[in-house]
């Protein structure tokens, strides 16, 4: 559900407002909104303030840059106490070095690695060459050419030696050594005089010689090697080192950076709230948003530290719009989870219809029915069990977690109905035999079900749309007689065929016509469009049988390799590989038509999206982690 | 009605719509990944674009039933 929530105005002199958003702060319970309702100068930064705010985001900025450099573990529980000018200065000046040393840090590493990826690359070389730089070595006043003939190239190395000693005549050698990669190094030794017709001759022929790295030194590759091999063994060594300066520097400062963090984001924070509150020569109005049941909270925590002097007011529902309030959604501990589903979509309209109850009951729902299977759903279940163990609460992980659990509950539910354990295994082995029917053999059932599953939802959503719209009768109204042509439309149905009385039928018809022109009043002309549209999403849901049905004939395929492949060994390997298979797509499937059907058939009949998140004015950590909902006041004489 | 004639038609009834969903959610598939290296957010947006098309598959198979039931 979403939760109530008051509007209130704040006012005080105006030369209590910084102390006033202080103690907002710590209260983190006002969603603050600039004052509407009466013209007030809204307060700007001093020329000082700005200069504060700029230094405090580039400080920011590094120590953000620092934390992730150091890769700090994140602590979002603590809540920094008040942070003097003094701390805020030091922070900075902490982040700005700590930043510059991860920095020079990363550069260090990056050279590193450059340098080892450009060794690296010579690899292949070293150990082609190393058996020819030996003969290399033999040439004492000798030039060495060290080349790559790359692909169709290595065939023409008969033409190089040929055209070599064409052009020197015998004043060579030529080397040659295939590498692993299918390309031919060539190492070409001259005398010195024939230096200049060999690279000549090379150019021409668009034969590409390896360049000896100068950092390495020499011309000679002979003598590169040797230095390259040594590096490539000291790289380790110093970019351990690296590692090691950055976990001793995260030692020594992350604490502080986190800190430094949470105080910089919280400064900033106050800074931005200025802005938002109006002020005239004396005084100051604040206004925001509260959940209803927090009003007391906030009220009496503003008394506590004001007295009399700030007065705190609520603004009638009537002055403000449903749609400026911020939104909270609030749901029992079962449906909580569902939440993540909900928080896919944008956020519903303050007003507007939560629809996490309904999703945590059909959304699970709709997944076992297309898994129905006992065996996957154990799985499923200790899946969610080993998530669960593995998250922290309030993650999307623990979120995931729980909502596994309901749905793995649905599969095995659902593959007791249709007697399934790894599809026929279960039949084979334990007896096992449907309660409702068997999702192979019975199609038109299981059809049919799905079908008037499709309906239930559909129509719930219809319903749930004319209670969403009862501010605007009219609108109400056409989605009443949208709802009530649906339901005459399949009760006509069931007669048609014979399973309401036959009776039923020309009611039905005469009622549906005399719907159609209401319809078309009350909604416009594509009214009757939409309508056919409505009974498409019912049909829609036929997914539902044919995802099942899939999903067992695949569990069904997987049993039959074991005798269908002559080892027993090989089939069961088979059946269980296949079986995985048919799990993993158990578990992703089903998960997305499920979402789909929420979130096009049954949202777009109800859902208004477009509400704004609740954030109150608060600390950082607290902020950002979930609004804090105080409980449900007690009746006074109760909590006497 | 002769059976051949009849699983060629419920095949051609999975196999058409099929075609149909692969082709779209070929085109849907890449412009989605795009939109979603900009903006991660519209991953719900992905979620049920991707989705859609499967409504022509799943309708095509269903009809298939239909047909192999009914004779």
């Amino acid at each position: 559900m979403i939760i109530e929530m008051s509007k209130l105005r704040i006012l005080g002199p105006r030369e209590r407002l910084e102390d006033v958003l202080r103690v907002l702060q710590d209260l983190s319970l006002l969603h603050l909104s600039p004052p509407e309702a009466v013209p007030l100068a809204h307060p700007e930064l001093s020329p000082g303030q700005e200069r504060e705010s700029r230094h405090l985001r580039d400080a920011l900025a590094n120590v953000e840059q620092a934390l992730s450099a150091l890769a700090v573990p994140e602590n979002g529980s603590a809540v920094p106490g008040a942070a003097t000018p003094t701390d805020l200065a030091r922070w900075a000046r902490l982040a700005w070095r700590t930043r510059r040393e991860t920095d020079r840090l990363a550069a260090q590493g990056a050279a590193l690695e450059e340098e080892k990826a450009l060794i690296m690359k010579y690899q292949h070389f070293f150990s082609a060459f190393r058996a020819l730089l030996e003969s290399e070595s033999r040439w004492p006043n000798a030039q060495a050419y060290h080349v790559l003939l790359r692909g169709r190239e290595a065939g023409n190395l008969p033409q190089l030696r040929a055209s070599l000693a064409a052009v020197i005549g015998e004043e060579f050698q030529l080397f040659s050594q295939p590498l692993p990669t299918g390309e031919l190094a060539v190492l070409i030794v001259v005398s010195a005089q024939a230096a200049g017709r060999v690279e000549r001759l090379l150019a021409e022929a668009r034969v590409q010689e390896i360049p000896v790295p100068e950092a390495y030194g020499g011309k000679s590759l002979t003598a590169a090697i040797p230095r390259m091999l040594e590096r490539l063994g000291t790289i380790p060594r110093e970019v351990e080192a690296i590692r090691q300066r950055r976990q001793a520097l995260a030692r020594a400062h992350g604490a502080e950076l986190r800190r430094a963090r949470a105080a910089l984001h919280d400064r900033l924070q106050s800074l931005a709230a200025l802005p938002l509150s109006g002020v005239t020569t004396r005084a100051f109005v604040l206004e925001g948003w509260v959940p209803a049941r927090a009003r007391r909270d906030l009220e009496r925590g503003l008394h506590g530290s004001f007295g009399d002097d700030v007065v705190v007011s609520e603004i009638a529902k009537e002055e403000w719009e449903s749609e400026q309030a911020p939104v909270v959604l609030a749901n029992p501990r079962l449906f909580r989870p569902f939440e993540t589903v909900v928080s896919l979509m944008p956020l519903p309209r303050y007003g507007s219809i939560d629809p996490t109850p309904f999703v945590a009951v059909f959304f699970p729902a709709f997944f076992g029915l297309m898994v129905g299977d006992v065996g996957y759903g154990l799985i499923l279940a200790a899946l969610g069990l080993v998530l669960h163990a593995r998250s922290k609460p309030g993650t999307t992980l623990r979120n995931v977690s729980e909502i596994i659990g309901p749905c793995a509950m649905f599969s095995i539910i659902a593959g007791f109905l249709f007697g399934e354990l790894f599809g026929d295994l279960g039949q084979h082995w334990l007896g096992l035999r449907p309660l409702l029917f068997d999702r192979a053999e019975a199609l038109v059932p299981f059809l049919l079900l799905a079908v008037a599953i499709g309906a239930v939802h559909v129509v719930l959503g219809l319903i749930l749309g004319v209670v969403s719209a009862r501010r605007h009768p009219r609108q109400a109204l056409g989605r009443g007689v949208s709802a009530a042509m649906v339901v005459l439309v399949i009760v006509g149905l069931l007669a048609a065929i014979g399973v309401l009385p036959r009776g039923f039928f020309t009611p039905i018809v005469i009622a549906l016509l005399v719907g159609f022109p209401a319809l078309i009043v009350l909604e416009g002309l594509v009214a009757p469009i939409e309508f056919l549209a409505t009974l498409g999403n019912i049909l829609s849901y036929a997914r539902i049988m044919a995802l099942g049905v899939a999903s067992v004939m695949m569990a069904v395929v997987a049993n039959k390799m074991v005798g269908a492949i002559g080892s027993v060994t090989v089939g069961i390997l088979f059946a269980l590989l296949f079986h995985l298979v048919n799990f993993a797509i158990a578990a992703f499937t089903p998960t997305i038509h499920a979402l789909r059907l929420h979130y096009v058939e049954f949202f777009g009949k109800f859902f208004s999206p477009g509400g704004v998140r609740y954030q109150p004015f608060g600390h950082w950590t607290r902020v950002n982690a979930r609004p804090r909902v105080p409980p449900t006041p007690r009746h006074p004489r109760q909590a006497a | 009605m002769n059976p051949v004639l009849v699983a060629f038609a419920a095949a051609l009834a999975v196999a058409i719509p099929a075609l149909a969903t692969a082709w779209a959610q070929s085109r849907i598939g890449p412009a989605i990944s795009a939109s979603m290296a900009e903006k991660p957010e519209l991953s719900t947006t992905a979620i049920l674009l991707v989705a859609i098309p499967e409504t022509m598959v799943i309708l095509g198979f269903v009809v298939a039933v239909v047909i192999l039931v009914r004779t």
